[in-house]
């Protein structure tokens, strides 16, 4: 079998790339804990090399991203090969959202097949020592990593909030970077574990009053879309209020998705901008962006429908927070999604476990709501093929990040806000 | 025409093959059918074309993660394409590239889209940290 994986080999010059090893790394590299080690270290050299990394640095966690769907048969031969080479977590290390959902909603099958090797991958996650959480918020509700803290994350809603929110350290660590740090316990100093790079360059003025969750996403496209850059750090400012976990979470996954960036400031509200002065940190930035309450809406009316197929309502992307669970239980309360229509939402086994015993599972179930859990909708497996059985021809949508994300899946998307997405599933006019 | 662009960051072995020129971010999990490499998403510049074996050539990223396993996803169903020139790039695009062991550079001068038409076979050496347009 061709796992993509080397064997040991003896001893042999570092050829560290522009890395500087230690004795642990250089030991590493050399093969003492084993080829799994190895072969990750040697993936982390030429990543880092490319990127002119000096040095590693420890990190405390990783969060790892990697289901059936994104990896296909060849990732999933990788991952085997990673496991009979004796591949085992050495910090705790948790997994994102993936693409099964395993639930009988008869609207929305998967494939049998895929779905066996999906579990066959959790079941390697669990003996590789990865806490098989399934969530793509696990700063709401798994590991919360402090100020100044470096973790390896490989989602990028996990990394702009880490980075941005509380102040912790990571880049994307995409596919088998994540794995890789995990096995060694480190990953290459670039990107946004330098203090140089964490420092703003794109000046915000937000004068919008930002009352929907909605909101937090258009903002995210107005400062992203037109600044694709992942090296990019926009500094909001002139907001008049502590904005909310979930607010700072739909702006960041909105960043991430339309601007590829990682990391964002926020005057007086996040850790490494408690000044304009700080955060910019003697930067002049490169651009400047006014945000007021006509812009947000801007965003919402360069959205349209398309005639002729059906429309589902989704709240997905990122996963829903136990709040979020609240807030959709009470605006479902007493009603019914519409005839012909569908409404989906999406969270993760522990807020599922809490949602559950305060009662807004069944609410929303009674509404007619179909709840997934440890998935995120767009990376859902056999999606394009869901689309057609239902005809679905429009998606509708309070979370500027789902919009963006799951056009290849061809659906034509709308932004709307929360409660115009209940209403619009509850009575089925397309507004 | 003939000429040469200069990268500013560079991995993995040189090739040759036909340009595909984007006129706007690209993300694997975004705009193309991984099923089939075709671009799938509407209204992309590229919408309709194969990825398959050719250069990938892009202004900036989109997103997002997926590009950490999809270019090897792609390898694996012969569907990959042969090298990633990206503008402006995000270490995704890096990881991916490296685990499919497939050429990816980023920064360009003179500017890509100004100088590469999209058909036009063009060489990619991440040593030379150069890229040289053949027809």
């Amino acid at each position: 079998m061709d796992t993509g994986m080397s064997e040991v080999s003896e001893t042999r010059p570092a050829a560290a790339g522009t890395l500087r090893l230690n004795d642990e790394e250089q030991a590493m590299l050399r093969g003492d804990h084993g080829p799994a080690v190895q072969d990750a270290i040697r993936f982390q050299i030429e990543v880092g090399t490319f990127f002119g990394a000096e040095r590693f640095v420890p990190i405390t966690h990783a969060h790892v991203m990697g289901d059936i769907e994104v990896m296909g048969d060849g990732g999933l031969a990788h991952l085997r090969g990673m496991g009979e080479h004796g591949a085992r977590c050495v910090v705790p290390t948790s997994n994102n959202a993936h693409c099964m959902h395993f639930h009988a909603d008869p609207r929305l099958q998967q494939d049998a097949d895929e779905e066996g090797k999906q579990r066959e991958i959790l079941g390697r996650y669990g003996r590789m020592r990865i806490a098989a959480v399934d969530t793509c918020i696990p700063y709401q509700t798994v590991y919360q990593p402090k100020f100044g803290e470096h973790v390896a994350w490989g989602d990028t809603g996990t990394v702009i909030y880490a980075n941005s929110v509380l102040g912790a350290r990571t880049n994307f660590e995409a596919g088998k970077a994540s794995f890789a740090a995990a096995l060694t316990g480190r990953t290459p100093a670039y990107g946004f574990h330098l203090d140089a790079t964490r420092r703003g360059s794109i000046a915000v003025d937000l004068r919008a009053r930002m009352e929907d969750l909605a909101d937090w996403g258009a903002l995210g496209k107005i400062v992203g879309h037109p600044h694709q850059d992942y090296f990019a750090v926009p500094v909001f400012e002139g907001f008049d209020r502590m904005p909310l976990s979930d607010e700072l979470k739909q702006l960041g996954a909105s960043l991430a998705s339309y601007g590829s960036m990682a990391m964002f400031h926020m005057v007086g509200v996040t850790p490494e901008a408690r000044t304009r002065d700080e955060a910019f940190g003697g930067r002049d930035p490169v651009a400047q962006i006014n945000v007021d309450d006509s812009a947000i809406e801007a965003v919402y009316q360069s959205y349209g429908y398309k005639d002729g197929g059906a429309t589902i309502v989704v709240f997905s992307g990122p996963q829903l927070s136990l709040f979020e669970m609240q807030d959709l239980a009470e605006r479902f309360e007493g009603r019914r999604v519409a005839e012909g229509m569908a409404c989906v939402v999406t969270t993760n086994a522990m807020v599922h476990s809490d949602a559950e015993r305060l009662g807004y599972v069944a609410t929303l179930e009674a509404a007619g709501v179909t709840i997934l859990q440890g998935v995120c909708f767009y990376i859902l497996q056999r999606l394009t093929q869901i689309r057609e059985e239902n005809g679905w021809t429009n998606l509708v949508s309070n979370s500027g990040k789902l919009v963006n994300t799951i056009t290849a899946h061809r659906f034509n998307t709308v932004l709307r806000r929360t409660q115009d997405c209940v209403d619009i599933a509850c009575t089925g006019a397309l507004r | 025409m003939r000429g040469v662009i200069h990268v500013a960051r560079a991995w993995g072995p040189a090739v040759e093959g036909v340009a595909l020129v984007m006129r706007e971010g690209f993300s694997p999990r975004y705009d193309l059918d991984r099923l089939t490499g075709v671009i799938s998403r509407m209204g992309h510049s590229c919408e309709g074309e194969t990825v398959r074996d050719r250069i990938l050539v892009i202004p900036t990223t989109k997103g997002g993660v997926a590009g950490g396993w999809a270019f090897h996803d792609l390898l694996h169903k012969g569907i990959a394409p042969a090298a990633l020139v990206f503008g402006k790039l995000n270490p995704v695009m890096v990881q991916g590239a490296v685990l499919a062991r497939l050429p990816v550079t980023e920064g360009w001068e003179p500017d890509a889209l100004d100088v590469l038409p999209s058909g036009v076979r063009v060489r990619v050496d991440p040593a030379a940290r150069t890229i040289t347009v053949l027809d």
